[in-house]
């Protein structure tokens, strides 16, 4: 029963943040097309900006928001600089099929995270190290034992919930959500009726870019922080994506608590060493049932 | 009628390619000093899985992030024949081409279904799985320890032939003919009418089944093909030494993509330029950093700085790489 529960809460807090990194993904795939293998790349850089200030003796919350703020600016930046000079090529003969528009980003996008996490590296050097949690990471004591459950888990929750909600809110009853969503879902259409389709990729450029250095903060006080650190859980955020459906938000977070929660029950009963297999597994089988994920679209076909 | 008469020139043209870049390579690889021969035979490793990428991606449109998988597919293979059976690399080697060819069927049927960023986020689980099975099975893969093989000596009728070659020559002369086998099939493969309906499915899987392409089925024999190009370079790559998880990481993988974009995805040639410039971009930078006085901490990560800006670059100002910019001809 102990291992049991202390599965279900690490997966959960796990699966919090895959969510976030997964619906950063989505926000990025959908509002520009492109799979962004860059995003924990801007998440590791705003995170050690965030390092850096702490250990120059701000408090906490000051680094927690300029690393937001900062992971938001890169985003925007690489949008402007890289992605929108691309997506202006789409007319060349080698992008005019589906598979190569697929594909083309998602090398720049590589290739901006090399360029990160080779900058990260001159900068601030190689080595690990570490990321302060604000709040306790030993668990609550319940009755004279103690508990698989921190209140760091707890902080990490309830952030992640909190910005599932308000991104939620954003898309449906804002004006801006509402012209990414057109843009999303036509750029052509959504530029004739008056929505400035440019902006509104810059934007989810932006948001991902906050949503993943959120996951970033959260994420290096349990592992540490290095240029390379986050690869991984990129590509479990990515596979969380894929699992729910690239094309749907809601998709996004119930594919990363599905992949937190296998990862932390696998980890618990079976050993670490079958994480990697186990996630092909059950992308496999939700992929085999539905080619498009779990909430993703319909497999049409327009001829 | 014209099918006959035009299949000969397809595979005259395929072995003159092929005659010349066997010249090209002895001619370039005696003038190098070891150091260079052994980065030479890296260079053709990754062509031969570089074209696995062209074929998979450029010509058919199947974008894969896990050709490093099927490399390890390939490298176990050759590594558990030689260092169980002790077969020779001669036979070992293309024995690997079967375990690959199984692996990338039973691939290529699940990748049927899948497209775009689906099929991305697959193979690169793929990439990211398949080599920790090593850890699994301790007692066959032997774990992160992995299985040491290498190339061996040249037999006694070479040296009498051609004299005592270094290691690293020796290298050399193992990798190229399979680099040069794989350059024939890939040409040829290109040229034809298999290659052209492989296209067809690239442009327009709808207007692919009109004309009578049983898209499903090709894009599994496109798999198993590309698997087979990837397991050839991993069973070669293996021979360098050591075949092992850490051999075979996902940013094997990566590296492979980059090089063909680099060079251009959609042509042999352009394969080979990439894959020259990603192995020998590094010791290009390190000499011309050489000039000047940098800290270590920048050194370091100068040449993984410089080669992914060129990548950014080349993908923004031509994203049809270097050998790129005649492909309307193959509209």
């Amino acid at each position: 029963m102990d291992t049991f529960l202390a599965a279900l809460f690490s997966g959960t807090s796990r699966g919090a943040i895959y969510a976030l990194v997964a619906l950063g993904l989505v926000i990025v795939w959908r509002g520009a097309g492109v799979v962004n293998f860059a995003q924990m790349g801007q998440a590791m850089f705003s995170t050690y900006i965030a390092s850096t200030l702490i250990q120059n003796g701000n408090s906490y919350w000051v680094g927690f928001f300029v690393a937001l703020f900062a992971g938001a600016a890169l985003g925007a930046l690489l949008d402007v600089l890289v992605m929108r000079p691309l997506s202006n090529k789409k007319k060349t003969e080698l992008l005019s099929s589906e598979s190569m528009r697929a594909a083309i980003p998602v090398i720049a996008s590589l290739g901006i995270l090399g360029v990160l996490q080779a900058l990260a590296g001159i900068i601030w050097a190689a080595e690990e190290r570490g990321f302060p949690a604000p709040a306790a990471q030993e668990g609550f004591t319940v009755a004279g034992s103690v508990m698989p459950f921190t209140s760091f888990d707890l902080f990490v929750i309830s952030i992640v919930l909190i910005t599932l909600t308000l991104t939620t809110i954003f898309f449906k009853r804002t004006g801006v959500g509402l012209a990414m969503r057109a843009t999303a879902l036509n750029q052509e259409v959504a530029r004739l009726s008056g929505i400035r389709t440019n902006f509104t990729r810059t934007l989810s450029w932006a948001i991902s870019g906050a949503a993943s250095s959120l996951a970033g903060l959260l994420i290096t006080p349990t592992s540490n922080l290095s240029p390379n650190t986050l690869d991984l859980v990129l590509i479990i955020g990515f596979t969380a994506a894929v699992v729910g459906g690239l094309d749907s938000p809601a998709g996004a977070v119930l594919g990363g608590f599905i992949l937190g929660l296998v990862i932390s029950f696998v980890t618990f009963y079976l050993s670490p060493e079958d994480v990697f297999i186990s996630i092909l597994a059950v992308l496999l089988i939700v992929l085999i049932v539905k080619p498009r994920g779990i909430l993703g679209g319909k497999d049409s076909r327009r001829v | 009628m014209s099918n006959a008469a035009k299949n000969p020139s397809i595979i005259r043209r395929s072995f003159r390619r092929t005659i010349f870049f066997i010249i090209a390579i002895l001619a370039v690889g005696s003038t190098f000093e070891p150091y260079n021969q052994a980065q030479l035979a890296v260079v053709l490793i990754y062509f031969i899985g570089v074209l696995s990428v062209t074929i998979l991606t450029g010509i058919s449109g199947q974008i894969s992030l896990g050709q490093g998988a099927l490399m390890a597919v390939g490298g176990y293979t050759t590594a558990l024949l030689m260092t169980n059976y002790s077969i020779s690399l001669w036979i070992a080697v293309p024995a690997s081409i079967i375990g690959a060819g199984i692996a990338g069927a039973l691939l290529g049927i699940a990748a049927a279904r899948l497209s775009g960023p689906y099929l991305a986020g697959t193979t690169l689980v793929i990439a990211l799985a398949i080599p920790t099975i090593a850890n699994r099975f301790m007692s066959v893969f032997k774990g992160d320890e992995g299985l040491p093989v290498d190339v061996g000596y040249p037999p006694s009728w070479f040296t009498n032939l051609f004299g005592e070659p270094t290691y690293e020559e020796w290298q050399l002369y193992v990798v190229l003919p399979f680099a040069a086998i794989a350059l024939f099939f890939a040409s040829n493969l290109l040229l034809s009418r298999t290659g052209r309906m492989w296209k067809s499915i690239r442009d327009h899987e709808t207007a692919a089944a009109l004309t009578g392409v049983n898209y499903s089925r090709q894009k599994i024999y496109v798999f198993i093909i590309a698997s087979i190009f990837a397991g050839l370079a991993g069973a070669l790559y293996g021979l360098r030494g050591l075949v092992g998880p850490s051999v075979y990481p996902v940013a094997l993988s990566l590296t492979l993509l980059t090089a063909a974009v680099l060079g251009g995805i959609r042509s042999i040639f352009g394969a080979f330029i990439g894959t020259v410039i990603v192995v020998f971009l590094p010791d290009w930078i390190d000499l011309v950093l050489d000039n000047f006085e940098l800290s270590e901490q920048v050194s370091n990560f100068m040449p993984a700085l410089i080669s992914s800006l060129l990548l950014i670059l080349t993908v923004v100002i031509n994203p049809a790489g270097v050998a790129g910019g005649h492909h309307h001809k193959h509209k």
